[in-house]
């Protein structure tokens, strides 16, 4: 799900911190070679990231370690023990519930593996489309009062696929998934055993002789597998059958084998198929290889020397061995080249992906029962505590514990300053009688000209936070964009009750007068409607003459009751070009790109890897901790000519703003620990973390 | 608000509903919005559709409107009476803040039933987003869904709260999309979960009350 612009992203800091430590010290002990081997044009290693502090590095949101560290803020837990954002990556999930998404019934979690993890009921998925199956009538008489319904298929709506394309109808309505397993387990039913003869040949119930399974595992193997194979050619046993037959045969022999040498464990006897490596007795020995102690290795001295007892495979029918007839290949070879069939008659592999492995043909598809889903709790991986807890009816959405981060970060809405309708695209294409030229198209941003953003920072906490941000100057990545934020230090109100505020009596002032509301400490009387958002508030009153209103260095734009709108003035840089790039207007962008990778000649694909990885270790310094390469300057300067020439990468074009938020409040300590304070004390707190902003595709008409 | 610009682009209702004056709304009577709805411009309303399996006495009493919030901006009858006493023939039910894009079309369900083809209602919750051009027959979509652009959901569909169909997608006729998840592709299947935080006021799925205000401005 790739997000409209503008958007924003927050970085989880768990990205930074499993870096190991050995590493660590390994590449600052090497970093002296490093460093002298990065004057080499063709190895332009830059110094190694991990040597700066990590509070010094710059965010690149191009690094290719970003793209799992960046999650949309709805995304994102927090975690009240640790006091850290929490993503997907450092929380783990338990099943509250497992229930089937077409029916939305709670399947008990004993049920569940005996049901294959799929629905029992009537939910069925199509074969052909994945589409889900509805159970339908074929014969529908109405007489009188009383209607008549017939025999049931199971259809999809979607491409008209249905059971009878296979030759199955149901005698009711409910209950088709154990009508189904009997159709196709004992082909009691008429036309699926035709339908099956022509791939199989004669067919035979298997389970009359599948159950002697045991009996038949001892005797020597050759003698049944001469009885039956010359009259049974083709496998009797359906595929469920047979890999029961397999698996039980494989049993056996693992208790016949691991029970041979130690028939003193009996832990050792295979009860699984992992039974001989992970049984005790494989422990033992392995353990006995590094046990110095010489009781153990008398123990164990002669156990290697008996000859190891040996699995065989299996060989008859009853153990789920399956011989193809010899003629089966070709067979299907023929029945591919007949007319009726041709490409459409065959089961492509998405569709094969989920059958039984013989099936060839689309009328061998059978229809499958929907997998079930899982509500889950998540809990921190670091302190065990509980995140997310939902509730465990399926269709429920209602959670008992549910830590957002948005109830405790403040949630980033960014929005361009621009004449015009300030919203994005539904909404902005309705008004139709402004000015369009005024509009700022996020898709194309002009070039190298300062663009006014609107970052509305909201408080869902309780207390008032004081918000410090920082963003590099310029860009990380090849197209430099230049970064400003006008204030970068502010405060956001608590969000208190909305009641509170109502009763203190401020009155629908209307959003037009949001102008002069620099109202202080933030809990001040604004309109209700524009307290409840800031976003909207500022919107308006882009539109009721803030074209005066002019962004001012080191103060905020605008701010509400939670909420505070600070201005962000960027330069989009111009994208590389084939060219070369000349002129006065890159050479802005040139200077800021010392850090850009170099591989001027290099083949394409080689050079998508060393780019981006050079990215990510570039990604430590910002423009003003470049290294001073001043020897370097002109070949820098050629061989970013060399750079530009290479194509651009996709989603190059996008601007990324990274932001480093700091938030510090005061709150109330509400959890009673021994080492601290007792509950209600206040308690500084602070927290920080990378956010991207993504603005918008700059336009790539201008070239630099 | 400029001055010549949208001018009566929008009618406005009492409830608060902003419902382009360009937008196809047929059988008003039919139709209830919640409040707060936003009809865009060439946006169809199949209000017609309704169930006629009593169909002889509902045409008389096609005229009655629910709570006086079926709308007409289409040049369609005004005259909306609130005797909506033994009117049950409701074709379509939106809720509020909810938000109908350009060119999208809402079609009650129908399906075929013991040998008779008759429609079923639609009920669209609160805070629910229909993308431009996107195609909804569904029976029922529950509050905070975002239906795509250009999505397709089939007649008898149930979208559960929290559902999100993802632009482009065709979801298939009579599939239930559970609560939090996420569809796409055609046909749609379930190919994620939005996160815990969906929903929350101004953040994604949070949008609904912003959109509504910044319409007809």
């Amino acid at each position: 799900m790739s997000r409209p612009f503008p958007y924003t992203y927050i970085s989880c800091p768990c990205a930074n911190t499993p870096v190991p430590d050995p590493s660590k010290k390994r590449r600052s002990r090497e970093s002296p070679q490093k460093a002298s081997s990065h004057y080499d044009p063709d190895q332009p290693n830059p110094p190694p990231r991990f040597d700066d502090s990590e509070d010094e590095q710059t965010f690149d949101p191009r690094a290719p370690r970003s793209n799992f560290s960046l999650y949309p803020p709805e995304h994102l837990l927090y975690c009240e023990d640790c006091h850290q954002i929490k993503c997907p990556r450092c929380i783990t999930e338990e099943i509250v519930c497992w229930y089937c998404p077409n029916c939305l019934f709670e399947t008990p979690s004993s049920m569940v593996k005996s049901e294959g993890n799929r629905c029992a009921r009537n939910c069925f998925n199509c074969p052909a489309c994945t589409a889900p199956l509805a159970v339908n009538t074929l014969e529908n008489v109405v007489q009188g009062g009383t209607s008549q319904q017939g025999p049931w298929v199971l259809s999809c709506g979607y491409c008209f696929w249905s059971t009878l394309d296979i030759g199955i109808k149901f005698d009711k309505p409910t209950n088709i998934r154990t009508q189904l397993a009997k159709l196709t387990a004992t082909d009691a039913n008429g036309s699926r055993s035709r339908q099956m003869s022509r791939t199989f040949g004669d067919l035979k119930s298997p389970l009359s002789t599948f159950s002697s399974i045991n009996e038949q595992f001892h005797p020597s193997s050759g003698e049944p597998r001469a009885e039956e194979s010359p009259d049974q050619p083709s496998a009797p046993l359906n595929p469920d059958a047979r890999f029961h037959a397999l698996k039980n045969f494989y049993k056996n022999q693992i208790s016949a084998t691991s029970s041979f040498s130690s028939p003193s464990d009996p832990l050792g006897v295979g009860v699984d198929f992992g039974g001989p490596i992970s049984s005790p007795r494989a422990i033992d020995r392995i353990m006995s290889l590094y046990a110095s102690s010489s009781r153990l290795n008398s123990l164990y001295s002669k156990k290697p020397k008996t000859k190891p007892p040996v699995m065989r495979e299996a060989l008859t029918v009853n153990e789920g061995l399956k011989i193809p007839t010899p003629d089966a290949e070709s067979m299907r070879i023929q029945r591919m080249a007949v007319d009726e069939c041709g490409w459409d008659g065959l089961a492509s592999l998405e569709q094969r992906g989920f059958q039984s492995p013989d099936a060839r043909f689309v009328e061998e598809l059978l229809p499958l029962a929907t997998l079930l889903r899982t509500k889950r709790a998540k809990r921190c991986k670091s302190c065990k505590h509980i995140l997310v807890k939902p509730e465990t009816k399926p269709s429920s959405t209602r959670f008992r514990i549910r830590l957002i981060a948005l109830s405790y970060i403040p949630l980033p809405t960014l929005r361009p300053l621009m004449p015009g309708p300030p919203v994005p695209a539904p909404a902005a294409a309705v008004v139709t009688s402004h000015n369009t030229n005024l509009n700022l198209n996020l898709d194309a941003l002009p070039p190298l000209k300062p663009t006014q953003l609107l970052l509305t920072l909201k408080n869902h906490m309780f207390d008032p936070v004081r918000i410090t941000l920082a963003t590099p100057s310029v860009t990380p990545g090849r197209v430099a964009s230049k970064v400003t934020i006008l204030c970068p230090q502010f405060d956001i109100g608590a969000n208190s009750d909305m009641w509170d505020e109502a009763l203190q009596g401020s009155s629908n002032n209307n959003n037009n007068n949001n102008n002069s509301t620099s109202n202080t400490g933030g809990s001040a009387a604004t309109d209700q409607r524009s307290s409840r958002s800031g976003a909207a508030a500022t919107t308006a009153t882009s539109n009721l003459g803030i074209y005066e209103k002019v962004a001012e260095a080191g103060k905020v734009w605008d701010k509400g009751r939670n909420w505070t709108t600070v201005v962000l003035e960027v330069v989009p840089g111009t994208l590389p070009s084939g060219n070369g790039g000349g002129g006065s207007s890159s050479s802005v962008t040139l200077q800021s790109r010392n850090q850009t990778p170099v591989q001027g000649s290099s083949k394409k694909d080689t050079d998508d890897d060393d780019a981006s990885d050079s990215d990510s270790d570039t990604s430590s310094f910002g423009a003003g901790k470049v290294p001073d390469w001043t020897g370097q300057a002109a070949e820098k300067q050629q061989q970013q000519q060399a750079s530009q020439e290479q194509p651009l990468q996709p989603d190059e074009d996008v601007l990324e703003i990274p932001v480093f938020v700091r938030m510090e409040w005061d709150s109330e300590n509400q959890i009673d620990r021994p080492g601290q304070g007792a509950a209600g004390d206040i308690v500084k707190r602070e927290l920080a973390y990378w956010m991207v902003l993504g603005v918008g595709r700059i336009d790539p008409s201008v070239l630099g | 608000m400029p001055p010549k610009a949208p001018k009566g682009e929008y009618i406005e209702t009492d409830t608060g509903n902003k419902i382009s004056r360009r937008s196809l709304i047929h059988g008003t009577q039919h139709i209830i919005l919640g409040g707060k709805t936003v009809i865009q411009s060439d946006a169809v309303i199949r209000g017609d559709l309704y169930r006629s399996s009593s169909s002889s006495s509902s045409t008389t009493t096609t005229t009655t409107t629910t709570s006086g919030q079926g709308h007409k901006p289409t040049s369609s009858t005004s005259s909306t009476t609130a005797n909506n006493n033994n009117n049950p023939s409701v074709a379509i039910t939106i809720g509020r803040y909810s938000y109908i894009s350009r060119q999208a079309i809402l079609r009650p369900p129908s399906r075929l039933h013991r040998g008779v083809y008759s429609f079923y209602p639609l009920k669209i919750g609160d805070h629910v987003f229909v993308g431009e051009r996107a195609v909804v027959e569904a029976a029922s979509v529950g509050n905070h869904v975002h239906i795509g652009r250009d999505a397709v959901v089939g007649s008898m569909a149930i979208l559960k709260d929290n559902a999100y169909v993802l632009d482009g997608a065709v979801v298939a006729p009579g599939m239930v999309v559970p609560s939090w998840c996420v569809v796409g592709g055609a046909p749609a299947r379930i190919v994620g979960e939005v996160g815990e935080g969906y929903g929350v006021e101004g953040g994604e799925g949070g949008l609904a009350r912003e959109r509504y205000r910044v319409v007809g401005r």
